[in-house]
């Protein structure tokens, strides 16, 4: 055979690989990006559902506490306050002064036994405490794929590509205040 | 080394998913030739043998396969969890924050009433699995502990242990039995004879004997390999290995009393149902659980 041939089918094989290789850094890149924005999203469900559990929560608790204005005030304004937020991290931000003041509320709601007999209370708070957690671990997630992304298009030879496709850094969520602390795992 | 640490769970979950691909593709090899080495010993021709072998294995697969979580389910006498019932309630809400923080789909929660502190996923990928916990689990264990327990069974269906368990369960327990039923008729002597090539006889009667000890082996290296990562990531996942550690404390403390189901499904637990191996042995399903709570501790 002709050694121009073979040649040019070396290069051909050559270039198909670069391609293929392309193709598939190019897939991983976009489904990163793609986990980051729905870690997102699902943060955003658990603030809206947190949000809209307050109303249920103030008109139960009302009619006990009538000397409580103040803490159940700070409530109602820090619901206020994360519906406004537009910024992931000032949504955050919110939430963490929505938590503070939930927590002020169901320490206050310790000293009215009828109150805490009262189910339709038990629910809210169990489900309130729930969404905290859950809200807790979608941050979680959203910082682990903003990580694993930072990664990808970071290290040697995802930059190439990344560089290529314009891809740049994500922001993490700053977690304010008692933050989880990540286990050192050994395989 | 927060950053370190991510590659490496993203590095792993990924290596995970390509070793279930293979461990299926050698499991279905093991079936196969064995299937094959049956037909040299009956007398049947190496190309019958081979084209009834492999499709055979392929079935067989396919339909343990697709039959795998209805059967574990009924082997388990696991009902769906009642959101009415505050315990019950609590391992949803666990389920679906580990789901949440492992980005996959909220699995199906079932409970199963028993008074051993145990649970299990089952299902075939994240999208169908379920998780079970048994109703002394729901009793005895804190929030945290069974925020651990649910986090190692989140892992194993992160890592797909589920898939793999499944169809090696599967395929150890057809190799057992098509090799005791040979044995025992070669031993009577009423199998038939091979024709022709003395050697290949042998070496498919040694690997019938063989495969069944070696395919149990196997499978229970895995199944141990798996407990260990599952315990790392679930650990990972609620970035509180403690609350796992003192499940497991609990649990080693709990001695079983009334173990439910087969003993097929033992290896899908968190800690075996049937007995505690304290030591280390190659023939346990599970590590001894001293050996997971020290590395927990250890992270």
């Amino acid at each position: 055979m002709d050694p121009i041939v073979i040649i040019g089918i070396i290069i051909l094989v050559v270039a198909l690989i670069i391609l293929l290789w392309f193709l598939s850094y190019y897939n991983r890149v976009i489904r990163s990006e793609n986990r980051i924005d729905n870690a997102w999203a699902q943060i955003d469900v658990q603030l809206k559902r947190r949000a809209d559990l307050i109303p249920n929560l103030m008109e139960t608790v009302r009619g006990y506490m009538k000397h409580e204005r103040e803490t159940l005030e700070n409530v109602t304004k820090a619901r206020a306050a994360l519906m406004s937020a537009k910024a992931p991290q000032e949504s955050i931000n919110a939430d963490n002064i929505l938590t503070g003041a939930l927590k002020t509320l169901f320490a206050v709601a310790e000293n009215y036994p009828d109150l805490k007999a009262n189910q339709n209370f038990l629910q809210l708070q169990d489900e309130l405490t729930h969404t905290e957690d859950k809200i807790a671990y979608s941050r979680q997630h959203f910082n682990d794929s903003v990580l694993a992304f930072n990664n990808l298009i970071e290290t040697f030879p995802g930059n190439i590509f990344a560089n290529m496709m314009g891809k740049k850094e994500r922001q993490m969520l700053q977690i304010p205040e008692a933050s989880r602390e990540v286990p050192k795992v050994s395989f | 080394m927060h950053m370190e640490q991510q590659l490496l769970i993203e590095d792993h979950i990924r290596k995970n998913k390509r070793d279930t691909v293979i461990i299926c593709v050698l499991m279905l090899f093991l079936l196969f030739t064995f299937i094959f080495c049956i037909g040299v010993v009956i007398g049947a021709p190496p190309i019958i043998s081979m084209m009834i072998g492999l499709p055979v294995a392929v079935i067989y697969i396919l339909a343990t396969y697709s039959m795998s979580v209805q059967s574990v389910i009924s082997a388990t006498k696991a009902r769906p969890a009642n959101p009415n019932n505050r315990e019950e309630k609590m391992l949803i809400y666990k389920v679906e924050e580990m789901a949440i923080a492992a980005g996959l789909p909220t699995p199906k929660v079932y409970v199963q009433d028993s008074h051993d502190i145990n649970a299990f996923a089952s299902g075939h990928k994240p999208e169908d699995a379920i998780i079970c916990a048994t109703t002394g689990a729901l009793q005895l264990l804190n929030k945290e502990e069974l925020e651990g327990v649910m986090g190692h069974e989140m892992s194993h269906i992160r890592n797909r242990d589920i898939l793999v368990m499944t169809i090696t369960v599967g395929i150890v327990g057809a190799i057992a039995l098509i090799a005791e039923i040979m044995l025992r008729s070669l031993w009577f002597g009423r199998g038939g004879r091979g024709k022709g090539n003395g050697i290949l006889f042998l070496i498919a009667i040694i690997f019938i004997i063989l495969a069944p000890i070696f395919s149990r082996l196997t499978y229970l290296a895995i199944s141990r390999k798996r407990e260990y990562l599952a315990d790392a990531d679930g650990a990972y996942l609620t970035r509180n290995p403690e609350g796992l550690a003192r499940a497991l404390e609990k649990i080693k403390n709990d001695l079983p009393d009334d173990p439910k189901g087969s003993k097929t499904v033992a290896s899908l637990y968190i800690a075996n149902p049937f007995k505690r191996a304290l030591s280390d042995s190659i023939w346990s399903t599970h590590p001894p659980l001293d050996e997971r709570i020290r590395r927990l501790r250890s992270m």
